[in-house]
């Protein structure tokens, strides 16, 4: 009897918590939580054509919207070499870039090479530096626009660690910082930064698709009055390829620009 | 002689599997499931050879009635080929008319069914469009205005969520 007793406060001192439950619990968990998750999120830019304009060309064109004094008309054009805004009563300066693609190749996602791109001589391919043959077309990762000058030399600017634009009080790019000065980061809503360590910025080439959200947030701040503050019309040419356009109309959700047309510019 | 001193007196009496690098690892595994868990699933599949663009979008697909996805080298409407991607550059008007055809088919489908369900059939149809995002603008500008001819005019584009 003695020893009985001995026996059961051993076991009910040193005893662990009994386990088996909840790792038959996490065994059941986990398959229902990888049935159910997502790993690449699909999602969607929703788009409507204007119905009081027909939803045809033809249709269009000949239902011809009335002229209204207020409105903005405010247009994105794409080309090959320039990205610009217009609207009612002409065009901002064009925003000249360089095209650069970024290839990353399928079967090693750290084999990577980024390539200058000439759309008057579009032949050049990007060669997988490990393979020593070319890149395929699905393996272009992304494509970043730098804008340039007249003189095709590219534009830097300031950005900061999360990746964001840094532009003065007028809006324009900065690309050089002391202690004390009073900077905008180009988010929405422009978030104003006093620089305390200038360090933590770093000098890079100016992304067009950065600078055309600079302006088009500015275009907003001064004419949120007209009509159609909330329309906007992306323009591209024929060769413009579709990520570009995306990217557009990333830009001008983030203005808050949420009705996007979509028109051709006829060569 | 001190260890085999201590093995003599210490021998545990068998040794049971070690449970708790287990049960952290279990944790850490359910923990990562649960942040890329989705209630909604995923209604949008996308074929093997398209590249969708990345973008910050945040709106998830709610229906699905007609999908139509261009590739590099085939435009499909519910994954029927319809026609290949270069003839569609090609062609010199605005619409695709072997889309438009097969746009009119689909939409003649679901106006039936919706008759069937007594739903209003006066309305347009959401095409929900896949776009390979190396395919060029000229091809997007020719199936929005075929989707247009057909009575889809409401589209949803479908893009890779960015990772934020």
């Amino acid at each position: 009897m003695g020893l009985f007793e001995r026996k059961s406060l051993v076991d009910d001192a040193g005893g662990d918590i009994d386990l088996k439950p909840f790792i038959n619990f996490l065994i059941v968990i986990i398959p229902v939580l990888m049935l159910s998750s997502e790993f690449a999120k699909v999602s969607v830019l929703n788009l409507q054509l204007p119905v009081d304009m027909g939803s045809t060309t033809a249709q269009a064109q000949q239902n011809r919207p009335i002229v209204d004094q207020n409105k903005l008309q405010l247009t994105m054009l794409i080309t090959d070499s320039v990205v610009t805004i217009g609207a009612k009563n002409g065009l901002l300066p064009p925003l000249y870039y360089k095209e650069f693609h970024q290839y990353v190749s399928a079967a090693d996602r750290r084999v990577r090479t980024t390539i200058a791109y000439d759309p008057h001589s579009p032949g050049k391919t990007a060669m997988n530096p490990k393979t020593g043959k070319p890149f395929k077309i699905s393996e272009r990762q992304d494509i970043f626009l730098y804008v340039t000058d007249e003189n095709a030399k590219i534009q830097n600017c300031l950005y900061t660690r999360d990746g964001f634009m840094i532009a003065d009080e007028d809006g324009k790019p900065v690309t050089a910082v002391k202690v004390g000065d009073v900077v905008y980061e180009v988010t929405n809503p422009r978030k104003q930064i006093t620089i305390q360590n200038p360090e933590i910025y770093r000098l890079s080439p100016l992304s067009a698709y950065d600078e055309m959200k600079n302006r088009l947030m500015k275009i907003k701040e001064r004419f949120s009055d007209a009509t159609d503050a909330d329309d906007i019309t992306i323009a591209a040419e024929n060769s413009v390829a579709y990520d570009k356009i995306v990217q557009l109309m990333d830009i001008a959700r983030i203005a808050e620009f949420p009705n996007i047309s979509i028109a051709k510019l006829r060569g | 002689m001190a260890q085999r001193g201590r093995n003599k007196f210490m021998t545990p009496k068998s040794t049971g599997l070690i449970i708790t690098s287990l049960i952290d690892f279990f944790s850490i595994v359910v923990i990562y499931l649960m942040k890329s868990y989705s209630s909604e699933g995923s209604i949008l599949t996308n074929s093997e050879n398209l590249t969708l663009p990345n973008s910050y979008s945040t709106k998830h697909p709610s229906e699905i009635h007609v999908q139509i996805a261009a590739t590099t080298d085939m435009i499909l409407v519910d994954n029927v080929p319809v026609v290949p991607t270069t003839d569609a550059q090609r062609l010199t008007g605005d619409d695709i008319p072997q889309l438009i055809k097969a746009l009119k088919t689909k939409y003649a489908q679901e106006k039936e069914q919706m008759k069937l369900g007594s739903a209003n059939s006066e309305e347009s149809g959401t095409a929900t469009i896949q776009i390979d995002k190396n395919v060029a603008f000229d091809v997007l500008y020719k199936i929005m205005n075929s989707c247009a001819g057909a009575q889809y005019s409401k589209m949803n584009f479908a893009v890779m969520e960015r990772e934020t």
